[in-house]
């Protein structure tokens, strides 16, 4: 073979090569523009809504006035969904930029797990209440636990990713049960967000996976971004907790978080483990 | 005046609501339906004169082999339009896909792009149809 011919051959596996790389970016684009259409529609919907209650309530549409307090409440937790998805889709462009939470310069702190959750709990509950669904926080062992050191907002988002998954997919008349206590083996605090509705897919880590939504998942809510439990994962991961899902014998989901008390001591920030900047 | 009964099929409560209390105060009848199986139950069941559908809306456990959450109410459309073709039926969403629009209009359904239209303009123009009277902005304003 000449070189002539080597050549020739190398030019053509670089052409190839160049004709994936282009289908790759292609199909990133198609990708990209599908999130931004998504991330568009997830935000603006509860918005508009909120518009068009004002807009009964200010033309006086609303004469009853217990009619009027529901209307409100249904205000309030459209609120409460803006801003948790606006919240999950800033998370979600720094996870994507891979240089990470190091950027969010969150402070770490000692964070009360079972304080943060009932708050969460009472923020949601309004979303419940349409649809008979009561959240529960067994607070027995709960706030005897010690505080975790975390970056609060972050955690914060994990749990409000699991409640506002409970809530969107419990049966009606259900009740979303939270547990936690301290684990003295691990020296970590333990949580437990139970609830029964749609059940989990077979393989069950796929629930952790970015974009999933389970087929069912999907028939109940065509809206969704299948973000949430991803963001939870990597936060977790990022605390260097964990965070596992289960079906019980009864039927129920049970995500599970562990959040270590000490392992983050003397951090002052923390490290992406996927943080290319870092390795 | 008889009282109308309007159906509106959407899985957004938010939405679901607003509209359906705007209606009921302008002296309509409501009937809700959150997937298009309870959609199309309700109109085998009911006398119904108008009905809004969304298109992005869960096709309910019997449609699932026939379509998918993203596209139900665009099959609701022409399923409805082409059984009760007596019935005015408006889409409201906030898809912005043309190729979608043109499709739904096809059938002689009226789109309305949901939420960016205010209020009073779905309800003037869903008023109009109802009544036969022709459409005119709000007076009272």
């Amino acid at each position: 073979m000449s070189s002539s011919d080597v050549s020739q051959q190398r030019i053509d596996e670089l052409e190839r090569r160049c004709a994936r790389l282009q289908e790759q970016l292609d199909q990133v684009k198609v990708e990209q523009t599908t999130y931004l259409q998504n991330i568009s529609h997830q935000l603006v919907a509860p918005l508009n809504a909120i518009k068009w209650h004002i807009e009964n309530l200010t033309a006086g549409r609303l004469t009853n006035i217990e009619r009027a307090k529901k209307v409100l409440r249904s205000v309030y937790s459209q609120s409460t969904i803006a801003v948790h998805l606006a919240k999950n889709f800033n998370l979600m462009s720094n996870l994507e930029a891979d240089h990470a939470l190091t950027a969010l310069k969150e402070p770490l702190q000692p964070v009360s797990l079972c304080r943060l959750v009932i708050n969460l709990a009472d923020d949601f509950q309004p979303q419940g209440w349409d649809r008979n669904i009561q959240i529960s926080v067994d607070h027995n062992n709960f706030d005897k636990a010690p505080d975790v050191l975390a970056m609060k907002p972050l955690i914060s988002q994990v749990f409000s990713n699991i409640i506002e998954n409970a809530v969107k997919y419990s049966d009606n008349e259900s009740v979303i049960k939270i547990d936690g206590h301290f684990d003295p083996k691990n020296d970590a605090v333990i949580v437990n967000i139970t609830s029964k509705g749609i059940p989990l897919p077979q393989n069950i880590a796929k629930v952790f996976e970015r974009s999933f939504r389970s087929e069912q998942a999907k028939n109940k809510y065509p809206a969704g971004t299948g973000f949430g439990l991803y963001i939870a994962q990597r936060i977790v991961v990022i605390h260097q907790g964990s965070i596992s899902a289960q079906m019980t014998a009864r039927g129920e989901a049970v995500f599970t978080v562990s959040l270590s008390v000490r392992a983050l001591e003397g951090k002052a920030r923390l490290r992406d483990p996927k943080d290319r900047t870092s390795r | 005046m008889t009282q109308k009964t309007v159906l509106l099929v959407d899985d957004e409560q938010g939405f679901l609501e607003a509209l359906a209390d705007a209606l009921e105060h302008e002296g309509h009848r409501v009937l809700k339906a959150t997937t298009a199986e309870d959609a199309l139950r309700i109109l085998r069941e009911q006398t119904v004169q108008l009905v809004t559908v969304d298109v992005m809306l869960s096709p309910g456990p019997s449609l699932e082999s026939q379509t998918t959450s993203q596209d139900a109410g665009v099959w609701l459309c022409e399923k409805i339009t082409k059984q009760y073709p007596q019935l005015d039926v408006f889409c409201l969403s906030v898809v912005s896909d043309l190729e979608t629009i043109q499709k739904i209009e096809s059938f002689g359904v009226r789109f309305l792009r949901k939420g960016e239209t205010p209020l009073r303009t779905v309800l003037n123009m869903i008023s109009s149809r109802l009544t036969g009277i022709a459409y005119s902005t709000d007076r009272r304003r």
